[in-house]
């Protein structure tokens, strides 16, 4: 595959809520291997862009290519698209109601078909990569912050999907267990996956980040390689955002 | 030491509760025990029923009713009394109202047990009864398979969100919380057969309930579902599985334990409803019982009929009570 590749690209892409104008206009591309983190403040659209490009919300307008293919096309089946683009959520997700093995198993059987026995190979292999093997039979409710979302990780990578997205992976965790996340996902991004991670975690986006789409008003005010923006952010929303967090 | 409990009594003072000097009358033991005196005084100076003015009468008793309120009002409402002592005040007070009736309601009280506990006009009746409890259980097994379809059914649908579909599926469920269950068996089963169908008092009873229930099944299924956090059905969305998958694998697993409780409530109160089945005939306890008071002419099988209901229903009622109390506890 040429590293080249476009992998998502969006076009003129709109979100209404009612008559609130959270979206208006994203143009942008990500290709195959890219990490882009997407920064912004509170209420700046970036979750809802995120959640607009595996149709989570339905977008108003515009159009969004994933390989090429138009997905807001009638006659495409959104849950084909979804098995591959992975989701990690803010808030984990898991389901509580079946245990860590259980969570990865689940979709790769029913949505994939293979066989249970590969199912749980496949699974313990994700669980062994994010830390957690010794913890394939616990259920969500044993599981602190950091390991429910190392196993949410491995629940979305279990659909070798092509493309991962992080909402806020870590914006819900206790600062002691940042860290275990961050580095699970950084192991992703050496290994050449697509990501695209709605994030201020400024560490990870600076080390592992090749791209920043900056966004203020339902607009991408600025993009840009990370070094370039966190030393020279040249639009005042930038400026002021980036003066806040720093 | 002395010094600083001074200064903690001096500033207690802010603190304490005060109460108004007839309150503090009220609630001394010796007022309690005088005014005790003076109620059963009262009560031993009541007029005989036919011996007094039918006015006088009233009033007295009125008076008295009054006044035996006040004061048991006065011990059960007193947090420095004994649960002990409420008890006996409460029991006091039924055995007193008890007395009250039994003296001048004017009924016949000899030829009473004759009327409600005749056990020898009841005799062979015991068997129909039971017969009757059989008819009536059954309608309600037939019926909660039913209303458990129905509701379920309903609350699914509503989840795939469909505008057109919810404005039928919310016009079913109002229509049938609102409309007494009594009047859809009448309209079923004495309005239907002029539109040509004629199901029979057994089927319009299972159709009826499992309709009518089923609007309330499904309230609590819907909000079985609802509890299920929106988190969950985005999380399987975006592995891949359908609407139908999130809500069989996820969403189901987790509202199932939710939903029982009021789901058991809505079946208890169903098996209650079947007894509105008598008036379309379907030989259940109730329609046995009113039969059996009409050939013996003797309301003890009614009697007979309440208490198998009693019996019947209180453990399951209590089940309910413990299911509610488990789900708080999770």
């Amino acid at each position: 595959m040429n590293k080249n590749d476009v992998m998502i690209e969006t076009v003129d892409l709109q979100k209404y809520f009612k008559d609130l104008h959270v979206l208006k206009g994203i143009n942008t591309k990500v290709t195959r291997s890219e990490v882009v983190a997407v920064m912004g403040p509170s209420g700046s659209g970036k979750s809802t862009f995120l959640r607009c490009l595996n149709r989570m919300e339905e977008p108003t307008s515009g159009h969004i290519y994933v390989e090429g293919i138009d997905i807001m096309a009638p006659y495409i089946d959104i849950n084909k698209v979804r098995t591959e683009i992975g989701m990690v959520f803010q808030s984990f997700n898991l389901f509580p109601h079946l245990n860590a093995l259980e969570n990865i198993k689940l979709a790769p059987m029913h949505v994939r078909k293979i066989s249970d026995k590969e199912a749980t190979d496949r699974g313990m292999q994700l669980l062994n990569k994010v830390g957690l093997s010794d913890k394939a039979l616990a259920f969500p409710e044993q599981l602190s912050g950091g390991q429910q979302q190392r196993v949410a990780i491995a629940r979305a990578l279990a659909m070798q999907p092509q493309i991962m997205f992080f909402d806020e992976p870590t914006s819900a965790l206790d600062p002691e267990m940042i860290g275990e996340v961050l580095d699970v996902m950084r192991t992703m991004a050496k290994e050449g996956m697509t990501m695209i991670v709605v994030s201020h975690e400024m560490g990870f986006i600076r080390e592992a980040a090749d791209r920043i789409l900056f966004m203020a008003d339902g607009v991408i005010v600025e993009e840009g390689n990370p070094d370039e923006i966190f030393k020279n952010p040249q639009h005042a929303r930038t400026q002021d955002f980036l003066s806040k967090i720093l | 030491m002395t010094s600083k409990n001074e200064i903690r009594d001096d500033q207690t003072h802010r603190f304490v509760r005060t109460h108004p000097m007839w309150f503090k009358v009220i609630r001394k033991p010796a007022f309690v025990g005088a005014t005790f005196l003076v109620l059963v005084l009262y009560a031993f100076l009541l007029p005989a029923r036919e011996a007094a003015d039918p006015t006088v009468l009233y009033v007295s008793i009125s008076f008295f009713l009054l006044l035996i309120l006040a004061w048991s009002g006065n011990v059960l409402s007193d947090r420095n009394q004994s649960e002990a002592a409420k008890m006996i005040v409460a029991l006091l007070l039924i055995g007193v109202l008890g007395w009250l009736f039994y003296n001048y309601s004017g009924a016949q009280w000899d030829k009473l047990a004759d009327f409600f506990f005749n056990w020898e006009k009841l005799s062979g009746g015991w068997k129909v009864l039971f017969r009757g409890l059989g008819v009536t259980l059954l309608l309600a097994l037939i019926s909660a398979v039913g209303t458990i379809t129905i509701g379920l059914a309903v609350a699914i649908l509503r989840q795939f969100k469909s505008g057109t579909l919810n404005i039928f599926l919310k016009i079913y469920v109002d229509i049938f919380r609102s409309v007494p269950m009594i009047v859809v068996m009448v309209v079923l089963f004495f309005a239907m057969p002029y539109a040509g169908i004629s199901l029979g008092s057994i089927v319009t009873t299972i159709v009826a309930l499992s309709i009518g229930y089923g609007a309330y099944a499904a309230e609590s299924f819907r909000a079985g579902i609802e509890s299920v956090h929106s988190g969950q059905i985005e999380a399987a969305r975006s592995l891949g599985l359908s609407r139908w998958q999130s809500i069989r694998m996820i969403v189901l697993p987790q509202a199932i334990p939710v939903v029982i409780p009021p789901l058991t409530g809505n079946l208890v109160a169903m098996l209650k409803e079947t007894a509105v089945a008598s008036v379309v005939a379907a030989p259940e306890l109730l329609k046995r019982a009113r039969e059996l008071y009409t050939s013996r002419t003797n309301p003890t099988p009614l009697i007979a009929a309440a208490i198998i209901y009693l019996i019947v229903l209180v453990p399951l009622v209590r089940i309910v009570n413990m299911l509610e109390k488990r789900v708080k506890l999770r």
